[in-house]
Protein backbone atom coordinates (compact mmCIF):
# COMPACT_ATOMS: atom_id res chain seq x y z
CA UNK A 1 0.00 0.00 0.00
CA UNK A 2 1.30 3.34 -1.05
CA UNK A 3 -0.33 6.93 -0.12
CA UNK A 4 1.66 9.08 -2.41
CA UNK A 5 1.01 13.40 -1.77
CA UNK A 6 0.98 15.89 -4.04
CA UNK A 7 3.71 16.82 -6.44
CA UNK A 8 4.79 20.66 -5.80
CA UNK A 9 7.83 21.66 -7.40
CA UNK A 10 10.63 23.32 -5.15
CA UNK A 11 12.79 26.37 -5.93
CA UNK A 12 15.95 25.25 -7.33
CA UNK A 13 17.55 26.05 -3.91
CA UNK A 14 14.99 24.87 -1.28
CA UNK A 15 16.59 27.51 1.32
CA UNK A 16 14.42 28.19 4.61
CA UNK A 17 15.88 31.62 5.49
CA UNK A 18 15.81 32.34 1.54
CA UNK A 19 11.86 33.12 2.28
CA UNK A 20 12.49 34.87 5.48
CA UNK A 21 14.40 37.43 3.87
CA UNK A 22 12.06 37.87 0.90
CA UNK A 23 10.01 38.89 3.23
CA UNK A 24 12.45 41.33 5.03
CA UNK A 25 12.83 43.10 1.44
CA UNK A 26 8.91 43.04 0.77
CA UNK A 27 7.54 43.99 4.04
CA UNK A 28 10.77 45.50 5.95
CA UNK A 29 8.16 47.31 8.67
CA UNK A 30 6.12 43.74 9.16
CA UNK A 31 6.75 43.25 12.98
CA UNK A 32 8.53 39.60 12.95
CA UNK A 33 8.92 39.29 16.47
CA UNK A 34 6.92 40.03 19.84
CA UNK A 35 8.57 38.80 22.72
CA UNK A 36 7.85 40.46 26.64
CA UNK A 37 6.11 43.33 24.75
CA UNK A 38 9.25 44.29 22.27
CA UNK A 39 8.51 44.20 18.91
CA UNK A 40 11.55 43.74 16.38
CA UNK A 41 10.21 44.44 12.86
CA UNK A 42 11.49 42.18 9.69
CA UNK A 43 13.99 44.58 8.33
CA UNK A 44 15.79 45.14 12.05
CA UNK A 45 15.35 40.88 12.42
CA UNK A 46 17.38 40.36 9.24
CA UNK A 47 20.02 42.97 9.76
CA UNK A 48 20.72 41.51 13.48
CA UNK A 49 20.83 37.63 12.16
CA UNK A 50 23.25 39.04 9.20
CA UNK A 51 25.82 40.62 11.57
CA UNK A 52 24.84 37.22 13.54
CA UNK A 53 26.28 35.06 10.76
CA UNK A 54 28.55 37.32 9.62
CA UNK A 55 30.60 36.60 13.29
CA UNK A 56 30.52 33.01 13.01
CA UNK A 57 31.69 33.06 9.45
CA UNK A 58 34.56 35.31 10.71
CA UNK A 59 35.34 32.57 13.39
CA UNK A 60 35.44 29.86 11.09
CA UNK A 61 31.87 28.59 11.70
CA UNK A 62 30.15 28.99 8.05
CA UNK A 63 28.70 26.32 5.57
CA UNK A 64 28.16 22.64 7.52
CA UNK A 65 29.07 23.53 11.07
CA UNK A 66 26.65 23.00 13.83
CA UNK A 67 26.27 25.53 16.11
CA UNK A 68 24.81 25.18 19.90
CA UNK A 69 21.50 27.31 20.97
CA UNK A 70 20.99 27.02 24.22
CA UNK A 71 18.52 29.82 24.91
CA UNK A 72 14.75 30.64 26.40
CA UNK A 73 12.26 31.87 23.96
CA UNK A 74 13.60 35.14 23.14
CA UNK A 75 14.05 37.37 20.12
CA UNK A 76 17.90 36.83 20.40
CA UNK A 77 17.03 32.92 20.00
CA UNK A 78 15.30 33.74 16.74
CA UNK A 79 18.34 36.44 15.48
CA UNK A 80 20.48 33.14 16.56
CA UNK A 81 18.42 30.71 14.20
CA UNK A 82 18.59 32.60 11.68
CA UNK A 83 22.13 33.75 11.96
CA UNK A 84 23.23 30.37 11.95
CA UNK A 85 21.16 29.19 8.95
CA UNK A 86 22.71 32.25 6.70
CA UNK A 87 26.03 31.01 7.67
CA UNK A 88 25.40 28.28 6.16
CA UNK A 89 25.46 25.89 9.40
CA UNK A 90 22.65 24.36 10.75
CA UNK A 91 21.31 24.83 14.66
CA UNK A 92 20.98 22.30 17.31
CA UNK A 93 18.55 23.34 19.85
CA UNK A 94 19.62 22.57 23.91
CA UNK A 95 16.71 22.59 25.56
CA UNK A 96 17.62 25.19 29.00
CA UNK A 97 14.60 23.52 30.48
CA UNK A 98 16.48 20.11 30.64
CA UNK A 99 18.81 19.06 33.48
CA UNK A 100 22.47 20.27 33.44
CA UNK A 101 23.44 16.57 33.22
CA UNK A 102 21.20 15.90 30.88
CA UNK A 103 22.60 18.43 28.60
CA UNK A 104 25.90 17.27 29.36
CA UNK A 105 25.00 14.25 27.82
CA UNK A 106 23.50 15.69 24.42
CA UNK A 107 26.70 18.02 24.28
CA UNK A 108 28.68 14.49 23.45
CA UNK A 109 26.16 13.57 21.07
CA UNK A 110 26.74 16.59 18.00
CA UNK A 111 29.81 15.20 16.87
CA UNK A 112 32.44 18.50 15.37
CA UNK A 113 29.95 20.96 17.34
CA UNK A 114 31.12 24.48 16.66
CA UNK A 115 30.20 26.35 19.58
CA UNK A 116 27.31 26.94 21.66
CA UNK A 117 24.70 30.01 21.70
CA UNK A 118 23.86 30.71 25.67
CA UNK A 119 22.85 33.87 27.77
CA UNK A 120 23.65 34.57 31.05
CA UNK A 121 20.60 32.49 32.71
CA UNK A 122 21.22 29.97 30.33
CA UNK A 123 25.08 29.31 30.46
CA UNK A 124 25.29 27.59 33.55
CA UNK A 125 23.15 24.77 32.27
CA UNK A 126 26.00 23.90 29.51
CA UNK A 127 29.43 24.80 31.42
CA UNK A 128 30.32 21.62 31.19
CA UNK A 129 30.69 22.26 27.24
CA UNK A 130 34.37 21.29 25.29
CA UNK A 131 33.86 23.80 22.98
CA UNK A 132 33.37 27.75 23.61
CA UNK A 133 30.13 29.21 25.12
CA UNK A 134 29.24 32.28 23.81
CA UNK A 135 26.80 34.69 25.39
CA UNK A 136 24.60 36.51 22.70
CA UNK A 137 23.82 39.59 24.87
CA UNK A 138 27.66 40.37 25.80
CA UNK A 139 27.70 40.14 22.37
CA UNK A 140 26.06 42.73 21.02
CA UNK A 141 28.23 45.66 20.93
CA UNK A 142 30.36 43.28 18.74
CA UNK A 143 27.74 42.40 16.71
CA UNK A 144 26.95 46.10 16.03
CA UNK A 145 30.06 46.88 14.18
CA UNK A 146 29.64 43.65 11.39
CA UNK A 147 27.87 44.15 8.12
CA UNK A 148 23.97 44.28 8.13
CA UNK A 149 23.67 42.90 4.56
CA UNK A 150 23.34 39.22 4.00
CA UNK A 151 26.76 37.17 3.88
CA UNK A 152 27.77 35.40 0.42
CA UNK A 153 27.21 31.89 1.39
CA UNK A 154 26.13 29.12 -0.96
CA UNK A 155 23.40 26.85 0.59
CA UNK A 156 21.98 24.19 -1.10
CA UNK A 157 18.93 22.16 -0.13
CA UNK A 158 20.50 19.21 0.28
CA UNK A 159 22.94 21.33 3.35
CA UNK A 160 21.41 20.21 7.15
CA UNK A 161 19.63 22.61 8.87
CA UNK A 162 18.75 21.85 12.18
CA UNK A 163 19.30 18.52 14.10
CA UNK A 164 17.15 17.40 17.09
CA UNK A 165 17.37 14.75 19.95
CA UNK A 166 15.10 11.65 20.19
CA UNK A 167 15.46 8.84 22.50
CA UNK A 168 18.09 5.47 21.35
CA UNK A 169 16.92 2.04 21.88
CA UNK A 170 21.10 1.18 22.92
CA UNK A 171 19.96 4.26 25.99
CA UNK A 172 22.13 6.98 23.96
CA UNK A 173 20.26 9.85 22.78
CA UNK A 174 20.25 9.94 18.53
CA UNK A 175 20.78 13.29 16.90
CA UNK A 176 18.41 12.97 13.55
CA UNK A 177 19.75 16.13 11.32
CA UNK A 178 16.86 17.82 8.85
CA UNK A 179 18.40 19.47 5.53
CA UNK A 180 16.44 22.76 4.22
CA UNK A 181 15.18 20.72 1.35
CA UNK A 182 12.85 18.86 3.57
CA UNK A 183 11.96 21.71 6.07
CA UNK A 184 11.72 23.84 2.69
CA UNK A 185 9.08 21.42 1.80
CA UNK A 186 7.17 21.21 5.30
CA UNK A 187 6.50 24.56 5.10
CA UNK A 188 5.94 25.60 1.80
CA UNK A 189 3.03 22.37 2.21
CA UNK A 190 2.02 24.11 5.25
CA UNK A 191 1.87 27.67 3.47
CA UNK A 192 0.28 26.77 0.44
CA UNK A 193 -2.16 23.99 1.57
CA UNK A 194 -3.43 25.57 4.19
CA UNK A 195 -3.47 28.96 2.55
CA UNK A 196 -1.14 30.82 5.43
CA UNK A 197 -0.31 33.97 4.94
CA UNK A 198 1.11 37.48 6.53
CA UNK A 199 -1.70 37.58 8.93
CA UNK A 200 -0.91 34.31 10.11
CA UNK A 201 0.38 34.59 13.62
CA UNK A 202 2.19 32.18 15.38
CA UNK A 203 2.45 31.78 19.30
CA UNK A 204 4.63 28.99 20.36
CA UNK A 205 4.13 26.62 23.31
CA UNK A 206 5.77 24.18 22.62
CA UNK A 207 9.10 23.21 24.59
CA UNK A 208 12.98 24.62 22.38
CA UNK A 209 14.09 20.87 22.23
CA UNK A 210 11.09 19.06 20.14
CA UNK A 211 10.87 19.00 16.87
CA UNK A 212 7.58 20.35 16.35
CA UNK A 213 9.24 23.74 17.95
CA UNK A 214 11.38 24.36 15.33
CA UNK A 215 8.82 24.06 12.64
CA UNK A 216 6.32 25.94 15.16
CA UNK A 217 9.57 29.24 15.25
CA UNK A 218 10.01 29.36 11.67
CA UNK A 219 6.28 28.93 10.24
CA UNK A 220 5.46 32.43 10.40
CA UNK A 221 8.72 33.59 9.27
CA UNK A 222 8.65 31.51 6.41
CA UNK A 223 4.87 32.84 5.45
CA UNK A 224 5.41 36.83 6.44
CA UNK A 225 3.91 36.49 9.37
CA UNK A 226 4.67 37.56 13.24
CA UNK A 227 6.21 35.64 15.53
CA UNK A 228 4.90 35.56 19.52
CA UNK A 229 7.16 34.16 21.67
CA UNK A 230 6.30 33.76 26.09
CA UNK A 231 9.29 35.00 27.95
CA UNK A 232 8.73 31.76 30.15
CA UNK A 233 11.15 28.77 30.47
CA UNK A 234 8.17 26.73 30.79
CA UNK A 235 4.90 26.13 29.50
CA UNK A 236 2.36 28.30 31.01
CA UNK A 237 -1.02 27.55 30.34
CA UNK A 238 -2.42 31.23 32.04
CA UNK A 239 0.30 33.19 29.94
CA UNK A 240 -0.37 31.44 26.98
CA UNK A 241 -4.33 31.70 26.77
CA UNK A 242 -3.69 35.73 28.03
CA UNK A 243 -1.61 35.57 24.56
CA UNK A 244 -3.88 34.18 22.62
CA UNK A 245 -6.61 36.46 24.53
CA UNK A 246 -5.24 39.60 23.66
CA UNK A 247 -3.21 39.27 20.67
CA UNK A 248 -4.26 38.58 16.51
CA UNK A 249 -2.49 34.88 17.01
CA UNK A 250 -4.47 32.70 14.50
CA UNK A 251 -2.22 29.63 14.52
CA UNK A 252 -0.70 27.49 17.07
CA UNK A 253 1.47 24.35 16.96
CA UNK A 254 1.67 21.82 19.84
CA UNK A 255 1.68 18.09 21.49
CA UNK A 256 -1.54 16.91 21.43
CA UNK A 257 -1.35 16.51 25.47
CA UNK A 258 -1.40 20.76 25.37
CA UNK A 259 -4.13 20.84 23.20
CA UNK A 260 -6.14 19.26 25.65
CA UNK A 261 -4.75 21.82 28.59
CA UNK A 262 -5.66 24.61 26.65
CA UNK A 263 -9.05 23.62 25.54
CA UNK A 264 -9.68 22.46 29.35
CA UNK A 265 -8.17 25.72 30.18
CA UNK A 266 -10.67 27.72 27.94
CA UNK A 267 -13.60 25.32 28.96
CA UNK A 268 -13.36 26.40 32.72
CA UNK A 269 -12.77 29.71 31.79
CA UNK A 270 -15.95 30.65 29.23
CA UNK A 271 -13.48 32.47 26.63
CA UNK A 272 -13.27 31.91 23.01
CA UNK A 273 -9.44 32.68 22.10
CA UNK A 274 -8.89 29.13 20.78
CA UNK A 275 -12.11 29.24 18.95
CA UNK A 276 -11.19 32.19 16.99
CA UNK A 277 -7.86 30.52 15.33
CA UNK A 278 -7.63 29.30 12.35
CA UNK A 279 -5.85 26.61 12.92
CA UNK A 280 -4.41 24.30 15.45
CA UNK A 281 -1.57 21.47 14.41
CA UNK A 282 -1.00 19.00 16.81
CA UNK A 283 -0.15 15.47 17.06
CA UNK A 284 2.85 12.97 18.17
CA UNK A 285 1.23 10.99 20.19
CA UNK A 286 -2.21 8.30 19.98
CA UNK A 287 -5.15 11.24 20.36
CA UNK A 288 -8.52 11.54 22.93
CA UNK A 289 -10.46 13.15 20.58
CA UNK A 290 -13.38 12.81 23.02
CA UNK A 291 -11.81 15.08 25.14
CA UNK A 292 -12.05 18.01 22.41
CA UNK A 293 -15.76 17.06 21.23
CA UNK A 294 -17.63 20.00 22.79
CA UNK A 295 -15.63 22.30 22.77
CA UNK A 296 -14.95 21.17 18.74
CA UNK A 297 -18.82 21.64 18.58
CA UNK A 298 -19.30 25.18 20.38
CA UNK A 299 -20.89 27.61 18.12
CA UNK A 300 -19.04 30.52 16.19
CA UNK A 301 -15.97 27.55 16.28
CA UNK A 302 -13.57 28.87 13.46
CA UNK A 303 -10.40 26.97 14.44
CA UNK A 304 -9.83 23.95 12.24
CA UNK A 305 -7.54 21.17 13.83
CA UNK A 306 -5.10 19.43 12.11
CA UNK A 307 -4.28 15.75 13.07
CA UNK A 308 -1.24 15.44 12.32
CA UNK A 309 1.93 12.09 11.85
CA UNK A 310 5.40 12.72 10.99
CA UNK A 311 9.10 11.59 12.80
CA UNK A 312 11.86 13.56 13.45
CA UNK A 313 14.14 11.98 11.47
CA UNK A 314 11.71 12.93 8.48
CA UNK A 315 11.41 16.67 9.24
CA UNK A 316 8.56 16.35 12.17
CA UNK A 317 5.56 15.87 9.76
CA UNK A 318 4.55 13.57 7.28
CA UNK A 319 1.02 13.53 7.37
CA UNK A 320 -2.50 15.71 7.91
CA UNK A 321 -5.79 15.14 8.68
CA UNK A 322 -8.94 17.53 9.07
CA UNK A 323 -10.38 16.41 12.38
CA UNK A 324 -13.80 17.80 10.71
CA UNK A 325 -13.69 15.01 8.90
CA UNK A 326 -13.30 12.11 12.17
CA UNK A 327 -16.36 9.43 13.28
CA UNK A 328 -16.19 8.12 16.24
CA UNK A 329 -18.26 5.92 15.54
CA UNK A 330 -16.74 4.69 12.39
CA UNK A 331 -13.41 5.55 13.13
CA UNK A 332 -11.81 3.31 15.94
CA UNK A 333 -8.97 5.70 15.92
CA UNK A 334 -8.46 9.31 14.47
CA UNK A 335 -6.79 8.99 11.60
CA UNK A 336 -3.91 11.11 10.60
CA UNK A 337 -4.79 11.88 7.23
CA UNK A 338 -2.73 11.94 3.99
CA UNK A 339 0.95 12.72 2.98
CA UNK A 340 2.09 16.40 2.90
CA UNK A 341 3.73 17.41 -0.59
CA UNK A 342 6.06 15.11 -2.71
CA UNK A 343 6.45 12.98 0.59
CA UNK A 344 5.13 9.31 -0.13
CA UNK A 345 4.01 6.69 2.92
CA UNK A 346 4.53 3.00 2.18
CA UNK A 347 2.79 0.58 4.03
CA UNK A 348 5.04 -2.64 4.51
CA UNK A 349 5.67 -5.96 5.70
CA UNK A 350 8.36 -7.83 7.50
CA UNK A 351 10.13 -8.24 3.76
CA UNK A 352 9.63 -4.42 2.84
CA UNK A 353 6.99 -5.77 0.48
CA UNK A 354 3.72 -3.68 0.17
CA UNK A 355 0.92 -4.45 2.36
CA UNK A 356 -2.66 -4.68 0.85
CA UNK A 357 -5.47 -1.66 1.14
CA UNK A 358 -6.34 -2.05 4.50
CA UNK A 359 -3.86 -4.70 5.93
CA UNK A 360 -1.02 -3.33 8.96
CA UNK A 361 2.43 -3.00 8.02
CA UNK A 362 5.56 -1.00 9.41
CA UNK A 363 5.00 2.75 7.86
CA UNK A 364 8.06 4.14 5.59
CA UNK A 365 8.38 7.34 4.46
CA UNK A 366 10.00 8.55 1.18
CA UNK A 367 10.76 12.09 -0.11
CA UNK A 368 12.67 15.23 0.26
CA UNK A 369 11.47 15.21 4.25
CA UNK A 370 13.75 12.10 4.79
CA UNK A 371 16.58 13.81 6.77
CA UNK A 372 20.32 13.82 6.58
CA UNK A 373 20.42 10.28 9.37
CA UNK A 374 22.11 10.64 12.56
CA UNK A 375 24.66 13.00 13.19
CA UNK A 376 26.18 10.29 15.97
CA UNK A 377 26.10 7.69 12.78
CA UNK A 378 26.49 4.50 14.07
CA UNK A 379 23.81 2.18 16.19
CA UNK A 380 21.22 0.01 15.01
CA UNK A 381 18.83 3.28 14.74
CA UNK A 382 20.91 4.49 11.46
CA UNK A 383 19.49 1.06 9.80
CA UNK A 384 16.12 2.31 9.50
CA UNK A 385 17.31 4.73 6.76
CA UNK A 386 17.47 2.61 3.69
CA UNK A 387 17.53 2.33 0.00
CA UNK A 388 14.89 0.38 -2.08
CA UNK A 389 14.49 -0.15 -5.60
CA UNK A 390 11.24 1.68 -7.14
CA UNK A 391 10.32 1.60 -10.65
CA UNK A 392 14.26 0.79 -11.43
CA UNK A 393 15.26 3.63 -9.47
CA UNK A 394 16.97 3.79 -6.15
CA UNK A 395 14.46 5.47 -3.59
CA UNK A 396 15.62 6.60 -0.09
CA UNK A 397 13.49 5.25 2.53
CA UNK A 398 12.88 5.54 6.38
CA UNK A 399 11.46 3.01 8.35
CA UNK A 400 9.52 4.42 11.20
CA UNK A 401 8.78 1.75 13.00
CA UNK A 402 5.12 2.82 13.59
CA UNK A 403 2.65 0.24 12.85
CA UNK A 404 -0.30 1.54 11.00
CA UNK A 405 -2.66 0.82 7.72
CA UNK A 406 -4.78 2.96 5.07
CA UNK A 407 -8.13 3.05 5.87
CA UNK A 408 -10.99 2.87 3.16
CA UNK A 409 -11.24 6.71 3.04
CA UNK A 410 -7.52 6.68 1.95
CA UNK A 411 -6.38 8.04 5.10
CA UNK A 412 -3.27 6.40 7.13
CA UNK A 413 -4.14 5.38 10.78
CA UNK A 414 -1.72 4.64 13.27
CA UNK A 415 -1.93 1.72 15.68
CA UNK A 416 1.37 2.24 17.78
CA UNK A 417 4.81 1.16 18.10
CA UNK A 418 6.58 -2.29 16.53
CA UNK A 419 9.03 -1.79 19.42
CA UNK A 420 8.98 -0.45 23.12
CA UNK A 421 8.87 2.70 22.09
CA UNK A 422 6.47 5.04 23.28
CA UNK A 423 5.05 9.41 23.39
CA UNK A 424 5.07 10.76 26.41
CA UNK A 425 3.29 14.16 26.35
CA UNK A 426 4.58 14.41 22.92
CA UNK A 427 8.05 13.30 23.48
CA UNK A 428 9.29 10.10 22.18
CA UNK A 429 10.91 7.97 24.49
CA UNK A 430 12.81 4.92 24.37
CA UNK A 431 13.02 3.11 27.93
CA UNK A 432 16.44 1.86 27.29
CA UNK A 433 16.77 5.57 27.59
CA UNK A 434 15.47 5.82 31.05
CA UNK A 435 17.02 2.14 32.22
CA UNK A 436 20.31 3.29 31.37
CA UNK A 437 19.74 6.88 34.00
CA UNK A 438 18.32 4.32 36.05
CA UNK A 439 21.17 2.23 36.38
CA UNK A 440 23.66 5.05 37.40
CA UNK A 441 21.86 5.73 40.24
CA UNK A 442 23.12 4.55 43.60
CA UNK A 443 21.67 1.95 45.23
CA UNK A 444 20.22 0.50 41.97
CA UNK A 445 21.62 -2.90 41.02
CA UNK A 446 19.26 -3.26 37.78
CA UNK A 447 15.99 -1.38 36.26
CA UNK A 448 13.61 -1.85 33.62
CA UNK A 449 10.73 0.55 32.52
CA UNK A 450 7.57 -0.85 31.06
CA UNK A 451 4.94 1.49 29.52
CA UNK A 452 1.54 1.34 30.81
CA UNK A 453 -2.12 3.63 30.18
CA UNK A 454 -3.30 5.80 32.91
CA UNK A 455 -7.31 5.71 33.42
CA UNK A 456 -7.40 8.72 31.51
CA UNK A 457 -5.68 6.69 28.59
CA UNK A 458 -2.37 8.36 28.74
CA UNK A 459 1.28 6.51 28.26
CA UNK A 460 3.10 6.31 31.87
CA UNK A 461 6.76 4.72 32.40
CA UNK A 462 6.40 2.06 35.57
CA UNK A 463 10.09 1.90 36.67
CA UNK A 464 10.72 -1.51 38.09
CA UNK A 465 14.20 -1.72 40.57
CA UNK A 466 16.52 -4.27 41.75
CA UNK A 467 17.73 -2.93 44.77
CA UNK A 468 21.27 -3.28 45.93
CA UNK A 469 20.44 -3.48 50.04
CA UNK A 470 16.79 -2.30 51.28
CA UNK A 471 14.11 -1.14 48.81
CA UNK A 472 14.79 2.64 47.55
CA UNK A 473 11.71 4.98 48.07
CA UNK A 474 9.78 6.45 45.14
CA UNK A 475 10.66 9.83 45.62
CA UNK A 476 13.78 9.81 46.46
CA UNK A 477 14.66 7.76 43.31
CA UNK A 478 12.42 10.34 41.63
CA UNK A 479 13.96 13.53 42.33
CA UNK A 480 17.74 12.02 41.64
CA UNK A 481 16.20 10.84 38.25
CA UNK A 482 14.64 14.52 37.52
CA UNK A 483 18.81 15.63 37.63
CA UNK A 484 19.31 13.33 35.35
CA UNK A 485 16.77 13.48 32.62
CA UNK A 486 13.99 15.68 31.26
CA UNK A 487 10.87 15.52 33.60
CA UNK A 488 8.96 13.74 30.90
CA UNK A 489 11.60 10.63 30.81
CA UNK A 490 10.71 9.94 34.24
CA UNK A 491 8.64 7.30 35.35
CA UNK A 492 5.65 7.73 37.71
CA UNK A 493 5.48 4.89 39.25
CA UNK A 494 8.12 2.39 41.21
CA UNK A 495 8.31 -0.88 42.05
CA UNK A 496 11.22 -2.72 43.73
CA UNK A 497 11.77 -6.15 42.65
CA UNK A 498 14.19 -8.91 43.79
CA UNK A 499 14.81 -9.56 39.91
CA UNK A 500 14.40 -8.30 36.48
CA UNK A 501 12.59 -11.28 34.38
CA UNK A 502 14.24 -12.30 30.89
CA UNK A 503 13.25 -13.67 27.34
CA UNK A 504 14.82 -16.76 26.17
CA UNK A 505 17.35 -14.03 24.36
CA UNK A 506 18.13 -12.52 27.56
CA UNK A 507 16.70 -9.44 26.63
CA UNK A 508 14.37 -7.52 29.62
CA UNK A 509 10.99 -9.55 29.42
CA UNK A 510 8.72 -6.29 28.75
CA UNK A 511 5.69 -8.16 28.43
CA UNK A 512 6.27 -10.92 31.34
CA UNK A 513 6.80 -7.16 34.00
CA UNK A 514 3.40 -5.40 32.50
CA UNK A 515 2.13 -9.13 33.08
CA UNK A 516 3.19 -8.90 36.47
CA UNK A 517 1.85 -5.22 37.32
CA UNK A 518 -1.67 -6.36 35.71
CA UNK A 519 -1.42 -9.19 38.32
CA UNK A 520 0.10 -6.73 41.69
CA UNK A 521 -3.13 -5.25 40.33
CA UNK A 522 -1.30 -1.62 40.49
CA UNK A 523 -1.93 -0.83 37.02
CA UNK B 1 -2.73 30.48 56.29
CA UNK B 2 -2.00 30.59 52.46
CA UNK B 3 0.28 27.66 53.19
CA UNK B 4 -2.94 25.04 54.03
CA UNK B 5 -4.32 26.22 51.59
CA UNK B 6 -1.97 25.86 48.62
CA UNK B 7 -1.49 21.94 50.68
CA UNK B 8 -5.30 21.18 50.18
CA UNK B 9 -4.70 21.94 46.95
CA UNK B 10 -1.70 19.93 45.85
CA UNK B 11 -3.01 16.91 47.77
CA UNK B 12 -6.04 17.24 45.69
CA UNK B 13 -4.50 17.55 42.36
CA UNK B 14 -1.79 15.64 43.04
CA UNK B 15 -4.16 12.98 44.48
CA UNK B 16 -2.27 11.97 47.36
CA UNK B 17 -2.48 13.06 51.05
CA UNK B 18 0.93 11.86 52.46
CA UNK B 19 2.91 15.28 50.70
CA UNK B 20 4.67 17.35 53.01
CA UNK B 21 5.24 21.29 53.12
CA UNK B 22 8.41 20.62 52.50
CA UNK B 23 8.14 18.23 49.46
CA UNK B 24 9.32 18.47 45.78
CA UNK B 25 7.01 19.00 43.89
CA UNK B 26 8.47 16.94 40.92
CA UNK B 27 9.42 14.10 43.41
CA UNK B 28 5.91 13.30 45.18
CA UNK B 29 4.88 12.82 40.74
CA UNK B 30 4.34 16.17 39.69
CA UNK B 31 4.23 17.00 36.08
CA UNK B 32 3.18 19.81 33.45
CA UNK B 33 -0.76 18.83 33.61
CA UNK B 34 -0.89 18.85 37.49
CA UNK B 35 0.46 22.37 37.71
CA UNK B 36 -1.73 23.76 35.01
CA UNK B 37 -4.34 22.34 37.13
CA UNK B 38 -2.64 23.94 40.54
CA UNK B 39 -2.23 27.05 38.76
CA UNK B 40 -5.47 27.04 37.73
CA UNK B 41 -6.71 26.31 40.99
CA UNK B 42 -4.63 29.70 42.48
CA UNK B 43 -6.64 31.62 40.17
CA UNK B 44 -9.97 30.21 41.20
CA UNK B 45 -9.30 29.90 45.03
CA UNK B 46 -6.65 32.31 45.86
CA UNK B 47 -7.54 34.93 43.20
CA UNK B 48 -3.82 35.13 42.47
CA UNK B 49 -2.13 34.32 38.93
CA UNK B 50 1.53 32.45 39.33
CA UNK B 51 3.80 32.35 36.51
CA UNK B 52 4.84 28.34 35.99
CA UNK B 53 8.60 29.85 35.98
CA UNK B 54 8.02 30.91 40.10
CA UNK B 55 6.39 27.37 40.67
CA UNK B 56 9.66 25.75 38.84
CA UNK B 57 11.84 28.03 41.46
CA UNK B 58 9.66 27.35 44.44
CA UNK B 59 9.15 23.60 44.14
CA UNK B 60 7.57 22.70 47.74
CA UNK B 61 4.47 24.20 49.55
CA UNK B 62 6.07 26.29 51.78
CA UNK B 63 8.15 28.23 49.35
CA UNK B 64 5.07 28.58 46.94
CA UNK B 65 2.93 29.44 49.64
CA UNK B 66 5.63 32.47 50.96
CA UNK B 67 5.78 33.62 47.34
CA UNK B 68 2.36 34.01 47.42
CA UNK B 69 2.04 35.74 50.92
CA UNK B 70 4.75 38.34 49.76
CA UNK B 71 2.51 39.31 46.67
CA UNK B 72 -0.07 40.68 49.44
CA UNK B 73 2.50 42.61 51.29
Amino acid sequence: MILQGKRVALPSAPVVHKRFEAHAEATPDAVAVVCAGRRTTYAELNARANRFAHHLIARGHGRGAKVGVCLDYSTDMVVAILGTLKAGAAYVPFDPSYPAARLRLLLGQVPGLALIVASPATAGLVASAAVEVVDIEGLSDHLATLPATAPDVRITGDDVCYAVFTSGSTGTPKTAAVRHEGWFNLLNWLTLEYGLHAGSHNLVVSAFGFDLSQRSLMAPLFCGATQYLMASRNFDAAMAYRMLDQHDIRVVHCASSTLYLLVDWETARGGDALTRLDYMLFGGEPLHAERLTDWARRAGNTCTLLHQYGVAECTDVATSFDLAGYRPGVHDIAPVGTPAYNTDIHVLDDRMRQVAPGEYGEICISGPSVGAGYLNGAGPESDRFTTVVADGEPLRLYRTGDRGHVNEAGDLVIAGRMDAQVKVRGMRIDPADVERALGRLAGVRQAAVVVDRTDAGDAELIAFLVPEDGDLDDNDVRARLLEALPRNMVPTRFRNVPRIPLSPHGKVDRAALAEELRQAGIS
Amino acid sequence: MITDRVLTIWRRELQRDDIAVDDNFFAVGGQSVIMAKIQWAFIEELDVEIPVDQMFRNPTVASIAAYIESLHT
